[in-house]
């Protein structure tokens, strides 16, 4: 009996499910609508944000955070269109967006290392 | 005598009732989610490159279209997290012997609490 | 005295009945004839409002007054035999328990289950369900060739409860009627059959576990789900058959975990 290899992925978007939940909504509101009208100097504001973001357990997290959620979003916009009614290429839709989120993981660890 | 085959599918199944609907906006909140996800990697990017393209991205912040994406996608952000800790609860149930812990119970300890913890901490850690 | 008392009683009595004999409610119902073949078509038929009557009531009251060859089915009429779900608007219910006075004075639009074969009128053919309910083994496994006589299984309160919830399906259908993945892919073995083989898998005297949920890991299994949710919110049990596929999930994902991380362990 062949078992399915999804069960890998879904464990992916299920955490990436809980990242997302737990971290985005907080992250969301601070650089749509507390950073860009903060009171205060610019350029230490920048200087703090530099350092928190280059603190390591900070980058870790960082890392894991968004390349989870790539995760969660690929998966769950891949069902959304089979849900649309894209059901005669189920393979082709896997790698596309799996490769996405893979690509989306590395553009992550090359952003955050380089800060 | 042959049965009818069951109808397949509409192209729009999904509209036929408000429950199905609401199950598309759980799963579209991803397409917000992963636009911001990429929105996010060029913010990190120019706050990695120094004070000047800071600035100027906060300019950009600044703009109508940032507040209004923005808008859209907490909306989004708020939808996938309430939808995802009320449904913990049945991936997880909670035993204690014969009972079951409540939904809500799970829900708020697992899911709810967690999330103001860390959404305070984030908040302290790069305002306070 | 006491007469005219009574007479009056009567009038009343006459007069209400009357009045109730006035009110009809519409029922739109789904015909298809095999015999002839073509599309279905939808039937009027005006029907006396009662407040007490369910859907099957209406039904009933056609077949015996009106039109002997509407052809549907039904039972215990109490919610338990699982044999008269319908799509009622658009939703699937037991018609036994869905009451006229919750869409007067509306036309109801009655159809066989979606998602189904339909054999005639209301009837759908559920073999394809029975193969599905079949094939995940629902009965207690046992390594021990243990007999009857040797005395029963023994089983706590707590073990009890651990799978409980899944047995109170009555195999009606309605959770595949609303599920749309079911509609997409007819091989999706489906809520009622997963809750049915958690029964099972979480019943601390089977010992079928590890065969089961090798079942329940393929594709057609539990990854076809998305948890609408939509099967637990039509089950008129409370079975909650989407949380018994996510859990179904959690297990499957382990042992797909442990194949990945320990190939060489026991199959
Ligand atoms: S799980 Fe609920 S809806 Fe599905 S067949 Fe059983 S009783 Fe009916
Ligand atoms: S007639 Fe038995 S459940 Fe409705």
């Amino acid at each position: 009996m062949k078992q399915s290899n999804e069960a890998f992925w879904w464990s992916l978007f299920s955490a990436g499910g809980v990242a997302a939940a737990l971290f985005l909504p907080a992250i969301v509101v601070l650089t749509g609508f507390v950073l860009p009208f903060a009171e205060g100097d610019t350029a230490t504001r920048h200087e703090q944000l530099r350092e928190l973001i280059g603190w390591w357990p900070v980058r870790v997290l960082l890392m894991l955070v968004i390349s989870l959620s790539f995760f969660h979003c690929a998966h769950r916009m891949r069902h959304l269109l089979m849900d649309f009614g894209v059901r005669s290429t189920p393979l082709l839709l896997a790698v596309v967006f799996y490769a996405g989120a893979i690509t989306g993981t590395v553009a992550t660890v090359v952003v955050i290392s380089r800060l | 005598m042959r049965p009818r085959p069951p109808e397949p599918p509409t192209r729009t199944w999904f509209m036929r009732t408000t429950a199905y609907r609401l199950f598309m906006i759980r799963e579209f909140t991803s397409v917000f989610l992963a636009g911001y996800l990429i929105f996010l990697l060029v913010l990190l990017a120019r706050v990695g490159e120094g004070p000047q393209p800071f600035e100027s991205l906060l300019v950009t912040l600044r703009s109508p279209i940032s507040i209004i994406l923005h808008v859209l996608v907490l909306l989004a952000a708020l939808y996938h997290a309430v939808t995802w800790f009320n449904l913990t609860p049945r991936i997880m149930p909670v035993r204690l012997g014969e009972e079951r812990l409540p939904d809500a119970v799970v829900a708020i300890a697992a899911g709810y609490l967690p999330w103001i913890v860390v959404s305070l901490a984030i908040g302290w850690a790069v305002l306070g | 005295m006491s007469a005219s008392n009574g007479a009056a009683a009567q009038t009343t009595e006459e007069s209400l009945e009357a009045r109730m004999a006035d009110k009809t409610i519409t029922l739109e119902v789904f015909r298809y004839d095999p015999a002839a073949g073509g599309d279905p078509t939808f039937q009027r038929y005006d029907v006396p409002y009662r407040s007490d009557w369910v859907v099957l009531d209406a039904l009933n009251w056609i077949k015996d007054t009106t039109d002997g060859s509407l052809t549907f089915r039904w039972s215990c009429r109490m919610g338990v035999c699982g044999s008269c779900g319908m799509m009622v608007n658009g939703l699937p219910k037991l018609t036994c328990s869905t009451f006229l006075k919750d869409y007067y004075p509306d036309p109801l639009r009655i159809e066989p289950l979606a998602n189904f074969p339909v054999q005639r009128d209301l009837v759908i053919e559920f073999d394809g369900f029975v193969e599905k309910l079949k094939s995940i083994k629902p009965w207690l496994i046992r390594n021990d060739q243990r007999d009857p006589a040797d005395g029963e299984l023994r089983q706590t309160p707590k073990q009890l409860a651990q799978y409980k919830q899944y047995t109170m399906c009555i195999n009606c259908m309605l959770c595949y009627s609303a599920c749309p993945e079911y509609a997409f892919i007819p091989g999706f073995i489906g809520p009622a059959a997963i809750a049915l083989a958690q029964r099972y898998n979480l019943d601390s005297r089977d010992q079928g576990q590890a065969e089961r949920r090798k079942l329940l890991g393929v594709q057609e299994a539990v990854w076809e789900c998305t948890f609408v949710g939509e099967c637990s919110a039509v089950c008129p049990k409370h079975v909650d058959p989407a949380a018994a596929i996510q859990q179904a999930k959690v297990t499957s994902t382990i042992d797909w975990y442990k194949r990945f991380l320990m190939p060489w362990g026991k199959k």
